[in-house]
């Protein structure tokens, strides 16, 4: 079945949901930052850049 | 009781009913996603109840417990759950064969390098005086698993969460599955800060950012694997069910 003719199915977000409008994609942008920021420094400690 | 003893019993606490409810899951389901998931998180609630039980007394054993389980394995085994629920592939198989070895390598290390009894101190968080317990030696070589096997927890587990909450969102469904992979993430992401907070000499963020993550991740599971009304009638396959 078409993802599309299966979402129909599916519960769907609120309409002009302040939420899910403009709260979860700049919380998922900046989960991906911090994610990126981590792996970064996990990478500085594993090369030697940053000292423990 | 002090802060550091109530913080990671309550951790040790949710983990517990957090791992029973997904390998109940798993004898339903066979699903090994869901055996990963539960070996991981009980590898989490070992490394809590360890720092509860380091805060009462001196165990060399429970000590290499909570370095093994709480700060080496469990993340890698959890994201190897997410990464067989986003991956349907034979060499995914190979993953969790090569995750299986390097742990018992990690095992073995850990097993095998001097701990200084005398370098405990009753009374202080194990979290704020494990680098006076194993020697520098030692400790830069067991550093080399920590930080391969953390940081590809954090790319599996919060990647897969992020990836699949986007997914759902870009397509205007299950806004159960968006809110409760949005909770996965932030709980991983609080314990792998403070993780990497420890790491720097900051120890005592540590169970605070355990705790976090224990009730983020156990509730945006519960979010998300909650069947909605249109669900309920065929249920569907997705990320993080």
């Amino acid at each position: 079945m078409p993802d599309d003719l299966h979402a129909k199915k599916k519960s769907h977000m609120p309409e002009n949901s302040l939420v899910y409008e403009k709260v979860i994609p700049v919380v998922l942008i900046l989960m991906g930052v911090l994610t990126i920021a981590l792996i970064l420094f996990a990478l500085g400690i594993l090369l030697g850049v940053i000292r423990l | 009781m002090s802060i550091n003893q109530i913080l990671p019993f309550i951790s040790t606490a949710i983990m517990l009913g957090f791992t029973v409810y997904v390998f109940q899951r798993y004898f339903v389901r066979r699903a090994p996603h869901f055996l990963f998931w539960g070996i991981g998180l009980a590898m989490f609630g070992a490394g809590s109840f360890s720092e509860v039980y380091l805060s009462l007394a001196w165990s060399r054993t429970v000590f290499v417990i909570w370095y093994l389980f709480g700060a080496i394995l469990n993340p890698a085994w959890i994201g190897q759950g997410t990464l067989y629920l986003l991956v349907r592939r034979q060499w995914v198989h190979l993953v969790a064969g090569a995750l299986i070895l390097a742990s018992l390598v990690s095992a073995g290390l850990m097993l095998s390098i001097p701990i200084d009894d005398q370098g405990f101190h009753l009374g202080t968080p194990i979290s704020q005086q494990y680098k006076a317990i194993i020697p520098a030696a030692s400790f830069n070589l067991i550093l080399i698993p920590t930080i391969i096997f953390g940081t590809v927890g954090l790319v599996l587990l919060v990647g897969g969460a992020l990836y699949s909450a986007f997914l759902f969102w870009r397509k205007r469904v299950l806004p159960n599955r968006v809110v409760g992979n949005v909770l996965i993430a932030v709980g991983a992401l609080s314990v792998a800060t403070a993780s990497e907070l420890t790491h720097l000499g900051y120890g005592q963020f540590l169970y605070l950012g355990e705790l976090l993550a224990a009730i983020l991740m156990f509730i945006g599971f519960l979010t998300a694997a909650r069947p909605q009304p249109e669900e309920a009638a065929k249920p569907v396959p997705a990320a993080a069910d």
